[in-house]
Parts: structure tokens; sequence; C-alpha cells
């Protein structure tokens, strides 16, 4: 196998890490963010 | 500076919002600055030939993998000592981007020594030391999460996170202390013997790194402070 297959799997997985990770930050993000929508939402049914 | 200002989640929470995309938009610049220092610029080594330029990305993976667990036994620290509620989630907000760096570089490290040592793996002291780290970002994770009160979880994840500790030097040190088959360090506090274009490209990336680290770090304690605070009067506000 030659060196550039080396080198892809490497920068790959690196770039598909870091894409992950943030996917996941703005899922937990809008998650924590909809929490909050519906505490406001039982607020006011109260 | 009153310190214990920034301490309340309400004010950090803004404070991290600011900060965070200056964060990112450092890392985008200065990874950028190192991947053509590093691909382009630097030149080929006379003996790995190309494979050696997994270089750039794999040293700063490995001093960020070791680094973010350094800095989460501190907020852990910090969080057991004052009882800090931002300590804690702090240490959590840490513990998967450092998980993040120590599979890269646990990953890269293996794809690196397949072309140049003839192997993905070798039970090797260095290898195995960063293994376990990966398995202690994964413990505290796991242990956090596992009460249903997340104040008991902090407390139980921030001892296993000091205890932890005790694997960096381990680490460090493993290739001074063992016949390994992982080469030493390369760039010393006394200096380095690698070309110039080279230690500047994976300066470069390793700033990046830590750039990137920080805003994913302070975007999720951002999401873990709206997650604890979600009743309280200025999260639902927001």
């Amino acid at each position: 196998m030659n060196h550039q297959y080396y080198l892809w799997m490497s920068y790959g997985m690196t770039a598909i890490a870091i894409a992950v990770e943030i996917a996941t930050l703005a899922l937990r993000r809008a998650r924590a963010l909809r929490a909050i929508e519906a505490e406001r939402d039982l607020e006011a049914q109260d | 500076m009153n310190w214990f200002y920034f301490a309340s989640p309400s004010t950090f929470y803004r404070l991290a919002g600011w900060v965070a995309p200056w964060a990112f938009a450092a890392a985008a610049i200065l990874a950028a600055a190192g991947l053509y220092m590093g691909l382009v610029v630097a030149p080929t080594d006379a003996q790995q030939g190309e494979v050696y330029r997994v270089i750039f990305i794999h040293v700063p993976a490995a001093w960020m993998s070791m680094f973010l667990y350094l800095v989460m036994a501190c907020y852990a620290a910090l969080s057991l000592t004052f009882n800090t509620r931002l300590g804690a989630m702090m240490a959590r907000a840490l513990a998967p981007t450092g998980a993040m760096f120590t599979f890269v570089a646990l990953w890269t490290g293996a794809f690196w020594g397949r072309p140049t040592w003839g192997t993905y793996w070798a039970w090797d002291a260095r290898m195995v030391s960063e293994l376990v780290l990966l398995f202690l970002y994964f413990g505290f994770m796991a242990l956090a999460n596992a009460f249903e009160d997340p104040r008991r979880g902090d407390r139980a994840a921030s001892l296993l996170a000091l205890i932890g500790v005790v694997n960096l030097p381990i680490i460090y040190f493993s290739v001074q202390w063992w016949n390994t088959l992982h080469q030493g360090s390369t760039v010393k506090f006394t200096g380095t013997s690698m070309h110039v274009t080279m230690l500047w490209g994976m300066l470069l990336m390793a700033f990046a790194c830590w750039m990137y680290a920080m805003g994913a770090t302070l975007v999720r304690a951002r999401a873990i402070i709206l997650e604890r605070e979600r009743r309280t009067r200025w999260a639902r506000a927001l």
C-alpha cells in the first residue's frame, strides 16, 4: 500500500471525528433549548 | 479581578458564548496555516518519505489528549474542594473532546506505525498507557452519567479523574522508563532536531487543536449549563 493511503486514513478519520463532535454539540444544544422551551410552556400553563 | 463572578453559571454562559466563536475562528485559521506548512512547505523526510506527515495531526492530538485530561482533573479538584457547580460542568464538558483527541492520537499512530514499524499496534508502554487514557475518559463519562442525581455523578467522576492523573507521567515518561517501540520525544524544552518548517507546521497544528478544544468545550459547557439550569429564571428568559 502506498503512503497516500495511510495519510488519507489519518487525516480523513480526524476530519470525521471533528465533524461528529460538532454535530453532537449542535444536537445537544438544540435538545437543551427544547427542554427550556418545555419548561416555559409548563410555566405558562400554570 | 473577582473570579467568583465568572464562576456563576449565568455569567459564564454569556462569556463562553462570546469566546467560543473566536476560538473556532482561530482554530480554522491556525489549522489552515498549519496544514499548508505541514503538507505543502515542509520537505519530505529523508527516511520515512511522505508518510511522516501524519506527525502534523498525531503529535498535536497526543499532546491535547494529555493536556485536556490535566485540565479536566484540575476542574474536578476545584469541584471537589470548593463544591463549585461550574468546575464539575467544565470537567464534564472537557471529557468528550479529550476522548476524541485520544482516539485520534491512537488511530493516526496506528496508521503511521504500519508503514514504519510494520504493525498497526504493539503492546508497547506508550501505546498501552495512551489506550488507558482513552478508557479513563470513557470511565469518567460513564460514571458521571451513572447517577440520577448529577451532583453525585460529578463527585464520583471527579474522584476518578484525580486518580487517573497518575497515568499522565506514565504516558510522558514511558519512552524513557521502558525500552519501547515508540520513539522518544523529538520536541523537548531544550530544543529539537526537526527541520524548522516541520516544527512550525506541528506547532501551528497544536495551537489549532488547542483553540478547537477550547471552542468545543465552551459550547458543550453552555449546553450542560442549560440542561442543569433550565428551571432557573435567567435560563427561561433566554
